[in-house]
């Protein structure tokens, strides 16, 4: 009596043994000589279980090693329009696919709704360790009683919902594979990355959804979700959730000189640099250029001088002390309110932290302190807060009202998301957002970039030399003030408040 | 191992080199220069060995050597820790929800620091100044850790380290690597397949003992498509690779995106056992029990034409590979056998030994089995085994495996 065809999992893969009866398995598998059975790609499981049942083939199914949840729901609100949508088109496309919803339009929320849904153990994919204790704190709210986990960040659970970093999930793909029946990628233009995708092809995972509010990548590699996830099923632009209160947002740039002795040794270096530049017949202005030019700072002792002196010139402009003395100002004037301050280095994040003693977070903080510490600028114990990168994407801080922007570097995506964060407000506050900029570096036109204008501003900005001493709003130079799109109620009620 | 922007090599036609430093007077210079700035360093913070390191780098080019040497002293012979006569996280906690009541400058930093300063040298009845409040703030971020413990290593081994690292390094790169080896005695194959195993590798295997085998390395999603995701598993089976007789090896891999010039569509990484890298595994032991050393002795001093040699065949079995102990030729026969010592007594152990058998199916297989051995506990049943077995008590009786040879 021949054994009944059995899948099993096997680190990433499936196994088919022995053969079964039928045909529709043969295009699913591969011969694997190395162990003289056959092999599927873990992510073909739904459709090959599918295919096979459909022609009424017998297979044991011992890979599945996912858990029904019995979820018990705290939080009864009624989802808003787009969420209940969202929600339905993924259902009716067999609980796979990609939502894009602005951030900050209760994804999170929609998330649970398909858990609630589709109660099998999950696995949520986030790429920050903020975002994970954002989702791990909701997710205990909402689902009391549930074990909700967390790898990365210093922990490595093993619950029935996990909420784990993109970087963890990838290392234990292998492991994680069978284990849950639901898959979220929050912020999932993350996912298609070399490393990172094996999270969603060595799982068996039959239902997954993806979130985002920016799925476009640089590198085209988005057109990969859908096979990683499901096609895009559900998307809304900012504009389309308009209504509502109109939040206005105040866009202050600052711009501030070096002292005499920063701007000495500015030129300096960038003279140095320039002139290696110069020599070698490079151009900064491509992604090619600057690769030749690291390349050159190995080959040569003046191209590494050239190098260090690029290092020194940018960390002058990032980090100058007239910086920090705009910064004491700001805080002075906004002494009452909620402010998050941003800083691309590290260094300067601990600068200020140790100078002013404000609480710092960066990818170095451990999980635990992020989490205590966020929860205390929230609650108003810590009015204030310093922060590098690690903020960036989708953090709810639902009462920063004024954010400061230190310097920072050019892409679209952190621009708005850093914008949005701040947006995430209370009814009838006014969200300002500050830009302290070094006047005459190349930090201005990284500013210019990242607003959207053209480089002939330039040459208008390093003319006028604003000699920023207080912050002032007549003394600033004031932008126009952004109508940017508001932000759905949804945002008001944030989980952290249930 | 090394990270990727420590990484340096050129491409030669379709063939990948990384950077081997030469075991030259400069060299040793420079490596001991490193070793002498982590020395000289110890009890002091990572952020100042990184500065004194960064003074040693200077403007040279190749600060990336200098920089690799650090990277695995500071990796593999170095110890860090968190040195603080208070808790960071708690004095962070104190600190900032007093000065959360101020607006910040410095003038109030210094207040709010004076005060739990003097708070602290109440609770603790010990001196504590608000510089070393400020100093113990973030005493546990990386840069801050001391340096306690360095085993410094000589010049030489440090060179080594760092050519093993860089060839690592190449292999990040490999989607697979098919491994040659030749008539080998002892094979030393055993330990090669536990690293394989540990590293969550498969194998296919193809030869014979006497005209050596083909091994190919890679993982069990490498089936459907070549991806670099075994790369660093591959990486770190290396140093194990090292540790057998006579192999060359061929890595196919995905090409780096950080060389230059025209770029074949696979390159290559090739290696044998001259190629003078050195392993910093610790070698297997040569005999897995007393029982097989012992054997081997008693078998020296026995008058008889079989040759006993060690290690030296690998019987594919699916998903698996078994290593027997020792295989035995005669000069005048065609026919060889081969021999494996049972002796362990963990059920699992037998279990899995015993199905081996089975799968393996030979012929030539003899057994040596323990009388004190428990089998029927185990489970396991001899009836349908493929091997002739002979009993031993305590020692492996030569004369008992001629007489089943002849």
């Amino acid at each position: 009596m021949p054994r009944t065809a059995t899948l099993s999992f096997d680190r990433g893969t499936l196994i088919l043994h022995p053969p079964p009866k039928g045909k529709a398995w043969v295009e699913f598998v591969m011969w694997d000589d190395r162990i003289e059975k056959f092999r599927l790609p873990a992510s073909q499981y739904r459709q090959f279980l599918e295919a096979v049942r459909a022609e009424g083939t017998q297979v044991i199914d011992k890979a599945a090693q996912f858990s029904e949840l019995a979820l018990t729901v705290t939080d009864s609100r009624e989802p808003f329009a787009h969420q209940r949508e969202a929600l339905e088109k993924w259902k009716q496309a067999g609980r796979r696919g990609v939502v894009v919803l602005p951030t900050g339009a209760g994804k999170t929320y929609l998330a649970q709704l398909a858990m609630r849904d589709t109660p099998r153990s999950t696995l949520i994919v986030v790429p920050t360790l903020d975002l994970m204790h954002q989702w791990y704190a909701q997710l205990e709210a909402n689902f009391q009683g549930s074990s909700v986990g967390l790898l990365g960040g210093g922990s490595k659970d093993d619950t029935a919902i996990l909420v784990a970093t993109y970087d963890s999930a990838a290392i234990y793909a292998e492991r994680l594979g069978n284990r849950y029946g639901l898959l979220i990628f929050d912020e999932c233009h993350h996912l298609p990355a070399d490393f990172k995708r094996s999270i969603a092809e060595y799982s068996i995972a039959p239902y997954r959804l993806g979130l985002s509010a920016t799925p476009e990548r640089a590198d085209g590699k988005d057109a990969d979700l859908d096979t990683l996830i499901g096609p895009r099923i559900y998307s809304k632009r900012p504009e389309d959730l308009a209504g509502g209160a109109l939040a206005k947002h105040d866009i202050i740039q600052i711009k501030v000189d070096l002292s005499e002795d920063e701007r000495t040794r500015y030129d300096a270096c960038i003279a140095k640099r320039n002139a290696f530049l110069k020599d070698k017949k490079i151009s900064l202005g491509t992604l090619k250029g600057w690769q030749y030019f690291v390349a050159q700072s190995a080959r040569s002792s003046a191209g590494r001088e050239a190098m260090l002196a690029h290092r020194e010139a940018r960390a002058l402009a990032f980090g100058t002390q007239s910086k920090l003395r705009v910064l004491v100002d700001l805080l002075h004037k906004h002494a009452a309110d909620r402010v998050l301050i941003f800083t691309d280095s590290n260094d300067t994040v601990y600068t200020i932290s140790e100078t002013l003693l404000i609480p710092a977070i960066t990818h170095q903080t451990k999980v635990k302190e992020r989490h205590e510490t966020l929860t205390f600028f929230r609650e108003g114990i810590y009015p204030r807060l310093v922060t590098s990168k690690v903020l960036n994407e989708g953090v709810d801080v639902p009462d920063a009202n004024v954010a400061i922007v230190l310097s920072g570097t050019s892409t679209t995506r952190e621009y708005v998301q850093r914008l949005g964060r701040i947006l995430r407000k209370r009814e009838g506050k006014l969200a300002l957002l500050y830009e302290v900029v070094a006047s005459g570096t190349s930090e201005e036109r990284v500013s210019e970039r990242r607003r959207g204008k053209t480089s002939s501003a330039s040459s208008k900005a390093s003319s006028t030399s604003q000699h920023v001493k207080t912050a002032n709003d007549d003394a600033g130079e004031k932008q126009g003030s952004l109508d940017l799109t508001p932000i759905a109620e949804t945002d008001a009620i944030s989980f952290e408040d249930l | 191992m090394l990270p990727s922007d420590l990484l340096m090599r050129r491409i030669q036609g379709d063939e990948i080199v990384p950077k081997r430093l030469k075991h030259s007077e400069a060299n040793l210079a420079t490596a001991t220069d490193v070793i002498e700035v982590f020395e000289a360093q110890l009890g002091e913070t990572k952020g100042t060995l990184e500065a004194a390191l960064q003074v040693l780098e200077g403007n040279d080019t190749d600060y990336r050597t200098k920089r690799g040497f650090a990277h695995i002293l500071t990796n593999s012979f170095s110890e860090f820790e968190v040195k603080s006569p208070l808790e960071p996280a708690d004095l962070r906690q104190k600190v900032f929800a007093a000065s959360a009541k101020q607006i910040p400058s410095e003038a109030n930093s210094n207040k709010v620091l004076a005060q739990v300063a003097s708070d602290l040298s109440q609770e603790t009845q010990t001196h504590v100044t608000p510089d070393m409040v400020r100093a113990g703030l973030y005493a546990d971020l990386q840069d801050n850790h001391v340096l306690t413990r360095f085993d410094a290593p000589n010049a030489n081994t440090l060179i080594d380290r760092y050519n093993l690292s860089q060839a690592q390094g190449v292999l990040y790169r490999a989607s697979h690597i098919i491994i040659t080896a030749y008539r080998n005695d002892p094979g030393e194959y055993k330990q090669l397949f536990r690293f394989l195993k540990l590293f969550g590798l498969m194998a296919y295997i193809e030869g014979d003992a006497d005209h050596g085998f083909t091994i190919t390395i890679d993982g069990p999603a490498s089936l459907f498509k070549a991806s670099t995701r075994y790369g660093t598993d591959l990486a770190k089976f290396l140093p194990a690779l090292l540790q057998v007789s006579r192999w060359s090896m061929d890595a196919t891999l995905v090409p780096p995106n950080n060389l230059y010039g025209p770029m074949p569509d696979e390159v290559h990484y090739r290696l044998d056992a001259e190629c003078g890298l050195v392993s910093h595994y610790k070698p297997g032991t040569t005999y897995d029990s007393a029982v097989e050393e012992a054997f081997a002795s008693r078998w020296a001093k026995t008058k008889t034409d079989w040759r006993l040699e060690r290690e030296v065949d690998l019987l594919p079995i699916p998903g698996s590979v078994m290593v027997p102990d020792f295989r035995l030729v005669h000069p005048e026969h065609e026919k060889t056998y081969l021999l494996e010592i049972v002796g362990y007594w963990r059920p699992k152990y037998l279990q899995k030994k015993f199905a081996q058998v089975r799968k393996a199916d030979r012929d030539d297989l003899i057994l040596a089995v323990s009388e004190r051995l428990n089998l029927e506990a185990a489970g396991v049943k001899l009836d349908d085994v493929p091997a002739k077995i002979i009993w031993f008590k305590g020692k492996v009786n030569p004369q008992d495996v001629l007489a089943a040879v002849a």
